[in-house]
């Protein structure tokens, strides 16, 4: 691929449309912010004091991720008001926020995307926070600038730089139950012109077993690693280069007994990314990035007999991404910026189950006008176009506003598109279970493989008209809308949000052939309307000097358009458990989507004294009852299914002592409350105790 | 297809009208009769992946049990495979050879909002395709892979015509032995078939009240 000719044009496009417009400004005031504590930059890709933003925002602080011990990223964005991780029907983890899957939510790091997922899902274990500076979620539909999968929201992380001039850095070691470690290493130095960070963690542990009466342990045993390096330099006052590389390794051991028969093996992720940033001012309110991205998720599993050899299965996941990006920000007077943006990504597939190495190519711009009409609104309007070489074209326009009302209250509301492109398994799925005989077949892949079915005399009835299969799938596309207050006054800082997010040709399987084995063929297809709605509190009080208290809570409703209309037309019904009869059901029988709670919520408690250089936290986070799946055949999780789990509450404690300045001691335990479900919460280990030594040089 | 229909509809309406014309020398119709099947064995050869055999249960809605009359049955049962004694072989292993005229429908409601089986268009096995389809979600029953557990789809109701052309309707209450509440797919057993049924012993009536 010769990326010269993409990014040639795309460059003086960019360059000469901004420099035609420039005029003579003051310096946006991004860059005294930036000084203030509480900045965050994905919401609106500039800095912008939290407080001021029109969208809702959560903001995890170096501090909270220090103090509270966690080392996973999913563990701290478990303690944040309506984010959760679940492990969805694949029984792989992802994360949830407004009620919307892991499939629908964007993950970047340093404002770059990840890539790499099991069955849609994100696994966000993948990320160690050691190195973070900051992680910044952004919820609700951000595809107006980030295009494809923010839907949901965005997680973005952020990771340190190097400030000082002197050599500076910390080492540390965890351990914890189930025999883990967990060590880091960071070193980061300024001089002058020149800045440099070096990042290394390892994370190993022994797993756990949750049932001992079945075969195989619950979490196997694992080993990862995560090094990062990150160079600085400027070049002069007016442009600076930051480059990142990342690597990350994972290798799990598995084991599988079919029968009488034992399969061991193993399953390892390599993760390659490389960032390359120059920042470009021309003069005192026109700046450029240019960006350049690359990076590679490759994950391989294998079970094998210890004794014969045999292999009982293998397979492979090979993903590419590479994607330059142009930004220009203008600001054409205080606090009114323009940012436009052009892009170019080309992204490849290879794995089991597909035939060839598959390729998605697509370009893309954006716009957002950031600005205040009066002093106390502001308005950010925005909108991306994404033209991709395998979906329908999508335009995401997003419109957002604040309003002071006074000096402790303010309002805000945004409203915007989201979409998700059809990912590659949707497209290209080639799959036949050998033990049940069913297949599954991507839609683009679909109606040359059923004529070779067909011709191969595999199938007894066509149930679609091959022409339906002409159009292109679309994706799936969301319109979020978000409505919100904060006040803050003195000790009490408080916001509540209302969020409805409606969905739109959410992809689902369906059945398009009957094989003469009584099996069914499935493929993918748009058919669903789904919606999320509910509300966000949160609430924070600081009791005494040293003492904080804060809570949340998020009421959500997750439910099927079709449906409800199928409820409340008496097209579905459910089994009576005691005499077996079917009866007829309706929209209050109707529970909602799968592995949703109705109420999550968190309390915890901050404290600080210093006179002792000791600081302690309790976090209790709380989801109610779930269901699991649909047990009863009807197509709905309702109340007279059985795969409900119950609601649970979960609390993590840690305590921090500092001696000498530079060492930490930390003690503390997760899941306090030694809760466990181990028939449907597998990911939830009883109680872990931990005990960490930082030292800060 | 289309004369089928209009043929079984003049039938039936003779039919009617035979039943009225006779109702001066006759004195009453016959009750109809509102029973539950239990266990109703249902085995089959072949592991999975293999092509299913053995022989087909094959059951009587007249005298409300199994039978082994080659002739005088009306659904038959293996495995979750239904077959009608009526049209013509599916080319399936071992199924039992159609010398009735009985069909299936399969019809959406509660047991007890299906009163009639009048107007529906009953279809036959034939060639490569039973009139009960096969496959889960396809005709009576959903197979879920989480748990295992074959159970009958809510809401379907099985409407039979007899061999000797009298209608029942069918409730499938469970596909385990002695009907668990809640089957575990690993422990309970299989292949048994308990089921609700209402069947009019009047040839020709449709009232299934």
């Amino acid at each position: 691929m010769n990326l010269n000719k993409v990014l040639a044009p795309l460059f003086i496009v960019v360059s000469t449309s901004i420099i035609f417009s420039q005029k003579k400004v003051a310096i946006a005031d991004s860059l005294v912010l930036e000084t203030l504590d509480e900045v965050v930059v994905t919401a609106t890709r500039t800095l912008r004091q939290l407080s001021s933003i029109p969208l809702p925002v959560t903001l995890i602080s170096k501090k909270q991720l220090r103090q509270t011990g966690v080392v996973r990223l999913n563990e701290i964005l478990n303690e944040q008001t309506g984010i959760i991780t679940v492990a969805d029907e694949s029984g792989f983890d992802g994360v949830q926020i407004q009620g919307i899957a892991s499939d629908y939510v964007l993950v970047l790091i340093n404002g770059v995307p990840l890539v790499g997922r099991s069955a849609g899902n994100f696994d966000l274990s993948r990320l160690t926070v050691g190195n973070i500076q900051q992680i910044e979620v952004v919820k609700g539909p951000s595809s107006s600038l980030y295009g494809s999968e923010a839907l949901g929201g965005v997680i973005n992380v952020i990771t340190e730089t190097p400030k000082d001039s002197s050599l500076n850095g910390s080492v540390s070691y965890r351990f914890a139950s189930f025999n883990t470690h967990d060590a880091n290493m960071a070193l980061r130095q300024r001089i002058k012109r020149f800045g440099y960070s070096f990042f290394a963690n390892t994370l190993q542990s022994d797993g756990y077993d949750l049932r001992p009466d079945i075969q195989g342990q619950t979490v196997d045993p694992f080993e990862n690693y995560t090094f990062n390096g990150q160079f600085f330099y400027d070049f002069s006052d007016n442009l600076v280069l930051f480059t990142s590389g990342r690597y990350y390794n994972q290798r799990q051991e598995s084991s599988l007994s079919v029968e009488e028969d034992l399969f061991e093996g193993s399953s390892d992720i390599d993760e390659f990314n490389t960032h390359l940033r120059l920042d470009h001012s021309t003069g005192k309110k026109l700046h450029f990035q240019y960006e350049f991205y690359a990076t590679r998720y490759k994950a391989t599993e294998i079970l094998e007999s210890p004794i014969t050899a045999d292999v009982f299965s293998e397979s492979e996941f090979d993903q590419n991404m590479l994607r330059p990006e142009i930004r220009a920000t203008y600001s054409l007077k205080p606090k009114h910026t323009l940012i436009t943006g052009v892009g170019f990504a080309h992204e490849n597939l290879d794995r089991t189950f597909f035939d060839e190495q598959v390729t998605f190519n697509s370009q893309y711009a954006y716009t957002q006008y950031d600005f205040f009409p009066f002093e106390k609104l502001n308005l950010i309007i925005g909108a991306r176009f994404d033209d991709h070489s395998e979906y329908r074209s999508q335009f995401s326009p997003k419109f957002s506003s604040h309003y002071a009302l006074g000096p402790y209250l303010s309002l805000k509301g945004s409203v915007g598109y989201g979409f998700k492109a059809p990912d590659f398994r949707q497209l290209y799925f080639d799959f036949t279970n050998s033990a049940v005989g069913y297949t599954v077949l991507g839609y683009n892949a679909a109606i040359d493989k059923v004529r070779e079915l067909d011709e191969q005399g595999q199938l007894t009835d066509i149930l679609f008209d091959t022409s339906e299969l002409g159009e292109p799938l679309r994706p799936e596309s969301s319109v979020g809308y978000n409505l919100g207050a904060s006040f803050k006054k003195g000790r009490l800082a408080t916001d509540i949000n209302f969020f409805r997010n409606d969905f739109e040709n959410l992809i689902d399987t369906r059945i398009i052939a009957r094989k003469t084995n009584g099996q069914n063929v499935f493929s993918y297809t748009n058919f669903n309307r789904i919606y999320t709605t509910g509300l966000e509190i949160n609430a924070e009080y600081k009791l005494a000097k040293g003492l904080q208290i804060s809570g949340g809570y998020q009421l959500l409703y997750a439910k099927d358009k079709e449906k409800k209309v199928a409820l409340e037309r008496g097209e579905i019904f459910a089994r009576d458990p005691q005499s077996l009869q079917t009866v007829v059901l309706d929209n209050s029988d109707y529970f909602g989507l799968v592995n949703r709670s109705r109420h999550t919520a968190n309390f915890k408690v901050f404290g600080n004294v210093p006179l002792w250089d000791l600081n302690f936290n309790l976090r209790i986070n709380y989801r109610s009852k779930y269901g699991l799946f649909d047990g009863n055949g009807n197509g709905i999780l309702d109340d007279f299914d059985t795969s409900f789990v119950d609601g649970y509450a979960q609390a993590n404690v840690a305590i921090n002592k500092t001696f000498h300045d530079d060492y930490t001691l930390q003690i503390g335990a997760n899941n306090l409350l030694d809760y466990t479900d181990r028939e449907n919460i597998p990911n939830l280990p009883g109680i872990q105790g931990f005990v960490k030594l930082n030292i800060q040089f | 297809m289309k004369s089928t229909c209009k043929f079984m509809f003049l039938s039936l309406v003779a039919m009617v009208f035979m039943a009225c014309s006779d109702d001066d020398e006759t004195p009453q119709l016959q009750a109809v009769e509102s029973r539950t099947a239990n266990n109703i064995p249902a085995p089959q050869t072949g592991e999975q992946g293999e092509p299913a055999g053995g022989p087909f249960t094959k059951f009587s809605f007249a005298t409300g049990a199994v039978t082994s009359s080659e002739t005088d049955w009306d659904i038959a049962f293996r495995g979750t495979i239904i077959a009608v004694n009526g049209g013509a072989a599916t080319g399936t292993n071992d199924e039992p050879a159609r010398n009735g005229n009985a069909a299936a429908f399969l019809a959406t409601g509660t047991f007890a909002s299906i009163t009639s089986a009048d107007g529906l268009s009953f279809i036959q096995d034939a060639d490569g395709a039973f009139a009960v389809p096969t496959g889960s979600d396809n005709g009576w029953y959903n197979y879920n892979f989480m748990t295992n557990v074959v159970s009958p789809i809510p809401g379907r109701i099985l409407m039979v015509r007899t061999f000797d052309g009298k209608y029942a309707k069918v409730e499938f209450l469970s596909y385990y032995k002695d009907a668990p509440a809640a089957p575990d797919g690993s422990v309970d057993e299989a292949r048994y078939y308990t089921f609700n049924y209402i069947y009019n012993p009047n040839a020709g009536e449709t009232s299934l009240e």
